[in-house]
Order: structure tokens, then sequence, then C-alpha cells
């Protein structure tokens, strides 16, 4: 009762925080309140009788006679349409319209009631929210582009592991569209002897919630395995709540490769150097024996043999540290003048000595600026080579020719020749022509240091053979390094 | 002759409806943004003495949505068609015609081609052309129907159907189907867009001419969609046009003035 003297319900429609209005069947404000009003900035007498279509566009007038119209009659009401009403000022007044039509006991219609609702901040809302929501997708697009672009594949998956995106790069890997993304598919192109331990971490990483890590092989699209490494981590919302898996696979292929090549050349490695250090031991034990009598009619030859032994370790030794050096990047040169002819002459001339072979040098004396130690340790190495992976060759032809721009310097043997695959490789580190390793001993670590050697001093190096007519083992050194590489 | 088969295909995909006792039939077709629902205000006075035949066109109420040829339908031909489909599926001969907005044209154009299937028909706010042209006045400007159109895209069903969606995303939301299909005036909103833009931008004051079966134009007062001097320019270019005006004001009379419009249709059937 108390309430009642306090709402007066005729205030209560005129002063109404909400617009309202009656229309007749045929459209014509009946009653309007003071709100409605009051926004419009009409008095009463203006629009009473009006059609209140007039107060819409052109479009909304038409919408209004074909679907407010008939939907509020037929219907019964409206809910929510969206218009715009001009204000007395010719200003635009955002309204959402709610309806309910009032029908007499036969079924006619005797007057439309209508809500009038400001909308003004709600759209303004909207177009922020349409802003941002396009904002949002911009940005999808550029992660999207840059997941595209990245040389991994890129995945997520839901916190119970089913992969829901896949970028580019898989789909190119794997040559399938973005859609295959079923575990059985995924699996599919997992090396068999990797699949079940990746199943089991995964699993166990799914439980846990932890970070996952593992090194797998994975088939491409042309049926070869190559190694990746397979990373995830859960990503937690700002709640904390769990949302996707990110994950990433990385080829590692060639590391793994390269680590696989580095072990193995340490295998070979300390097999070359137990050998002499074997013999060396058995020396040393023989001369222990002697108990210092240096008089023993054997004691030279076992001196002489261990200083072989010795000779041997060393120059493994220095090629380890060549490599190593190199690999560092702490290759120094001490440049002289370096009269090429002289220097193949000595070197010749010094293994003339205890060899069957017959060397022939061609050429004419060259001079150029270069490390005398370094070039010889590549004349070595080549020359050692042609006289190592040849032995049937009773020629080696070392042939010096002066172009305008460098001296070119050719090892030539008759030997069987290197096959055309393996031409490419010789100058790689930690490889061996041939893996009959019990016929050739060595580190596999020459060419690749006379290579390093022969770019250092801005030079050439190659190889050319034919299988049973014998190979050219050949290198270039600039007149002037500083526009030097453009040969042939 | 047409085939049970046909015939219910035509009833299902139109979703026609035929009620009332008499011999002669009214197929009354309903105009742009409803279905024949907006008939209920008006029907009941003619179901006692007539046959009357409601449907929906394809796309439009609760027709078979599926069978909605965005090609057939981009022109009025297509919902001729749906009229003509429908009287020989029933096998209806000399109707009465009602139409309201274009259909009042479509019924003209179905009556051109098959004279035989009408006796009469009945335009309710009709318009040969909704553009203004040289010589020709018919309300509207380019601008005033792309504003409309766009308020269609923006404000389709309400605020909620239109704009969340757009907010939202386009989701899958079956409970908006659900509404579409529940409420009257919910054409899917692609075929209504359609449909606007085969109303609105169609000019068929050359057919008028063509007319040989005899027509009443029902003229409402200040009615913004189809002015006085266009259901003046209808009667004037229509051959065997009667023209009444109705104190009925807007676009929709059989809604908004039921008995005015239901008199004015007796009467004109009833005569000779």
């Amino acid at each position: 009762m108390e309430g009642q003297a306090i709402i007066d319900l005729e205030e209560l429609y005129q002063q109404a925080p909400c617009g309202y209005f009656s229309l007749s069947p045929s459209g014509n404000i009946i009653k309007i309140n003071q709100t409605l009003l009051g926004w419009l900035g009409y008095e009463l007498n203006e629009l009473h009788g009006k059609k209140f279509s007039g107060l819409l566009s052109k479009g909304g007038q038409m919408h209004f006679e074909m679907f407010f119209w008939p939907m509020a009659a037929v219907n019964r009401g409206v809910r929510e349409l969206s218009y715009e009403v001009l204000k007395k000022d010719g200003v635009i007044l955002p309204v959402l319209l709610n309806a309910s039509a009032k029908l007499d006991e036969a079924n006619r219609l005797l007057a439309i009631n209508v809500v009038l609702t400001d909308i003004t901040e709600r759209k303004t809302f909207e177009k922020e929210l349409l802003l941002s929501k396009k904002t949002s997708e911009r940005e999808q697009k550029r992660l999207q582009f840059m997941a595209d672009l990245v040389p991994e594949i890129i995945w997520t998956a839901t916190p119970d592991g089913y992969v829901d995106y896949v970028n580019a790069r898989f789909c190119q890997y794997f040559d399938c569209n973005g859609q295959d993304t079923r575990v059985s598919f995924i699996m599919s192109k997992v090396h068999p002897d990797d699949r079940r331990a990746l199943s089991r971490d995964w699993r166990e990483s799914l439980i846990s919630g932890e970070s996952f890590e593992k090194r797998i092989r994975l088939i491409d699209k042309a049926g070869i395995y190559e190694w990746h490494l397979l990373k995830a981590a859960l990503f937690l919302d700002e709640e904390g709540n769990l949302t996707n898996w990110f994950g990433s696979c990385a080829n590692i292929n060639e590391h793994v490769q390269d680590m696989k090549k580095k072990d193995e050349f340490i295998n070979i490695a300390s097999h070359e150097l137990k050998t002499p250090i074997t013999s060396l031991k058995a020396l040393l034990q023989l001369l222990d024996r002697m108990k210092g009598d240096l008089t023993n009619k054997m004691a030279p030859g076992l001196i002489e043999k261990s200083n072989r032994n010795v000779n041997r370790i060393s120059e493994l030794v220095t090629d380890l540290l060549s490599a190593s050096q190199f690999n560092d990047g702490q290759l120094r040169l001490n440049k002289t003048e370096v009269n090429l002819a002289e220097l193949i002459g000595d070197y010749v001339h010094h293994i003339r000595i205890d060899q069957k072979y017959e060397i022939i040098t061609e050429g004419e004396g060259v001079t150029v600026i270069a490390d005398e130690g370094r070039i010889e340790q590549v004349l070595s190495n080549l020359i050692t080579n042609a006289i190592k992976y040849a032995p049937e060759s009773n020629v080696i032809r070392i042939r010096l020719t002066r172009t305008l721009e460098f001296a070119l310097v050719e090892i030539i043997d008759e030997g069987p020749g290197i096959t055309p695959e393996k031409l490419p490789h010789l100058f790689d580190r930690y490889y061996q022509v041939s893996n009959t390793g019990s016929l050739y001993s060595g580190l596999g670590l020459g060419l690749y240091i006379c290579a390093e050697i022969i770019k250092k001093h801005r030079g050439e190096i190659g190889a050319k053979s034919v299988l049973g007519e014998g190979s050219t083992f050949w290198f270039t050194l600039p007149f002037n390094p500083s526009i030097a590489r453009r040969q042939s | 002759m047409s085939s049970t088969l046909v015939m219910e295909s035509i009833i299902k995909r139109n979703n026609v409806k035929v009620i009332g006792n008499g011999d002669q039939v009214i197929l009354f077709a309903h105009g742009f943004g409803c279905d024949q629902n907006a008939w209920k205000f008006v029907i009941n006075a003619f179901t006692d003495d007539y046959k009357v035949v409601l449907f929906d066109y394809t796309g439009s109420g609760r027709s078979d949505i599926l069978q909605y040829n965005a090609v057939k339908y981009s022109k009025l031909d297509g919902y001729t068609q749906d009229i003509l489909d429908i009287c020989e599926a029933l096998e209806l001969k000399d109707i009465v015609f009602v139409g309201h907005s274009v259909s009042s044209i479509i019924g003209i154009l179905a009556a051109i081609q098959h004279p035989k299937y009408f006796s009469k028909l009945v335009l309710i706010g009709p318009s040969p052309r909704y553009l203004n042209a040289e010589n020709y006045t018919g309300g509207f400007e380019q601008q005033d129907l792309e504003g409309l159109f766009e308020f269609m895209e923006s404000n389709y069903l309400g605020w909620s159907s239109a704009m969340a969606p757009v907010i939202i995303g386009n989701s899958d939301r079956p409970e908006l189907g659900e509404f579409l299909t529940s409420s009257f005036c919910s054409t899917n909103p692609d075929v209504a867009r359609d449909f606007a833009r085969v109303t609105f931008m169609s000019d068929n004051r050359a057919d008028l001419s063509k007319l040989t079966v005899s027509s009443l134009t029902l003229q409402c007062s200040d009615d913004i969609l189809a002015p006085l001097t266009v259901g003046e320019y209808v009667h004037l270019h229509t051959p065997g046009n009667k023209f009444v005006q109705l104190a009925a004001t807007g676009h929709c009379p059989h809604i908004s003035e039921p008995e005015e419009t239901i008199s004015a249709i007796r009467s004109y059937i009833q005569q000779n």
C-alpha cells in the first residue's frame, strides 16, 4: 500500500528510463511518453497523430512497413529491432525497438505498444567490439603467416592430446592437407623404431603437463626419414587454465648426421693413434730390457723405428690440431713470397729419395704470396694421397701453370680413379673415400685441411677423375687475393 | 496432367494449404518479407464460401529451403513459376488470385503466361517499378534501396540475431536456425536479401499492357512503398483494371484494416 503512494503509474510511464509510444492500426502515434519526446526534442503536439515511420530513414521506413508491421501484428510482438530514429535536430538516435500488439476478442489489431531503448553507448561498444575482433583476426593472420614462414613444423594440440592445428610446413613435409592431423596419421609418419617411445613419453607428458622433448625420425613425402627434435609445452592462460599444447618439430637431421660422423671420426682417430703407440710401447719395452746398453746392435734399429712411430703420432696430432684450428677459425697465415716451382722441387726431391715412384714436374716458375709451410702441407697431402690411393700408378705428374690471375697446381695420378658420387664429398671433414679402412689408414682429415688452407688463401681446390684412367687434384693460388675467387 | 508425385512435391516445396468449402478458388500470395501467415486476419472471411489456397514462396516461411535455387529466383520469373506450378499441381482453373505487394506483379506475370488459370487478379499495393525513372515516379532512388539492403544486412531479425553472429563469429548456432523457422517473416537472411533485390530492382512496366485477365488495384492511402501515383500508373497501363482506394494506410491493409480489405476483395469477386 505504501508503494502505491510513492509510485505513480502515470509518472512512471511519462518519466520511465525508456521511450514508450503506441501506434494505431494505421501506424499513427496515439500515445507517447515524455522521456521519448525529450530524447527526440519534439513537443507532444508535433508527434501526436503522426506516423512513427516518418522518423526513420527511407530504408528504415521500408523495413518498418515490410517487416516490423507484419511481424508486430501477426506475431503479436517484435523483439530487439535496431533502428535509427531521427531527432528533430537531425541527429541520429540509435534505438532498440520492442513491441507488443494489442488485439480485441475477435483478434483484430487495436494498437501496437512500443518500447524504445537508447543504445547510443551500446553502438559504440559494438563498434569497439567489431574493431577488436578485426584486430584479433588480423593478429591471428599475422601469427599464421609467421607460423607458415618458419622452417620448422609447428602445431598445437588440445590438452588431451588431439592435434588441432598444423602450419604449412607440416603439409609440405608430409604432402597432406591441414586436416590430416589424426594421431594415427601422424604416427604413421614416425619411424617404427621411435613410435613406442614417443607414444609413451607423450602420454606421460599429457598426464603430468610437463614440457616434452624427443628426438624422432619422420618420413618425408619422398619416403626419407630425417631426424627431428620434437618439443611441446602446455600453454596456460592468465587464469592458469590449460588451453593448448604448443609444439614444434625442428629438422636436426644434419646435426645428428654430423654428430654421428664425429663419433665415427673419434673412433678412427683413436685407432689411428693407438697403432703407433702400441708399437712404440713394444719398442720401448725392448729397449728397456737392454738396460741402457745402447751398444747393443739392435738398438739403432729400435730407436729408428721408435722415431718413425713418434713421427706418425706427431703427424696425426698435427692434423687434429689443424682441423680443430680451422674449426675455430684460428688459422693464421704467415705469408711470404713463395716460389712454387722451387717449393715443389724441394718437396719432390725429399720424397723421391725413398720412393719408387716417378714424379714428373712440369711448368714454369711462379711466385705467389702465401704461407709456405701451409702450402707445403697441401702439396704433401695431395702427393701422399696420390701415392697412397693410386699405388699402381707409376707416374705422378705435378703440373704448374700460370694464368693472368692465379697459379694452378695439378697433381695427376694414373690410379683407379674415384667414382663420380664420391667426388663432391672429398673435401668434407671426416670423409674417407673408402670404407674398407684397413687398406688405407689415416684420419681422412687431409683433404679437408687442404681445402681450408687454400680457401684461406682465397684460392680454389678441386678434383676430377675418370674411373680406370686416374685422378687430378688441383688447387689455385691467386696473385692478388683481394680480387680473387672468380676463376673457373 | 500432373502426377501425384509432382503434386506432392510442389505441395511440400511451397507449404501449400487448401482450406474452405466453395468451388471458386482464391489463391492468396504473400508479399516480400512475409509468408502465408500474413493473411491470417482475412482468410476466415472467405473460407465459408470459397476454397482458399495458401502457400509460401520457395525460400520463404516454411517452404523447403533446400529447393531454393539462387539463380532461378534471381528473377521474378522464378517466383512466377512457383504460382504456375501450384496451379498445375492442384489442377486449378479460373481462380481468383490475390497478391500483396510484389506478388501482385508476380500474379500479372503468371496470368500473362497462362491466362486460363486465372479469372480475376486482386493487386494489393502493386508497383511495377520502385526506382524513379525518366517520366516515372516509383518513389525510390538507388540510395534509398541501398539503405534498405544495408539495413536488412545488419538488422534482419533484430539485434541479437544480426549482431551476435557478427561479433561472436559465424559459429554453428543451431538455436538461431530454430528461431528462424519458428518465427513469422523469418526467411533465411540470404534468401531475404536476394528476394529484396529482385523485388526492388525489377522493372515490369512493359508487362502491364500484356495482361488479358481482368484485375483490381487496391490502393492504400499513405503507402510509402506503393504511392498513389504508382497505383494510378498501374490502373492506367493495365487493360481491364479497376481501381479502389482504401482508407487503410500503410503497405499492409490486410493486416492493419482487414475488414475494409475483405469487403473490397469480396465485392470485386462478386461482380460479374
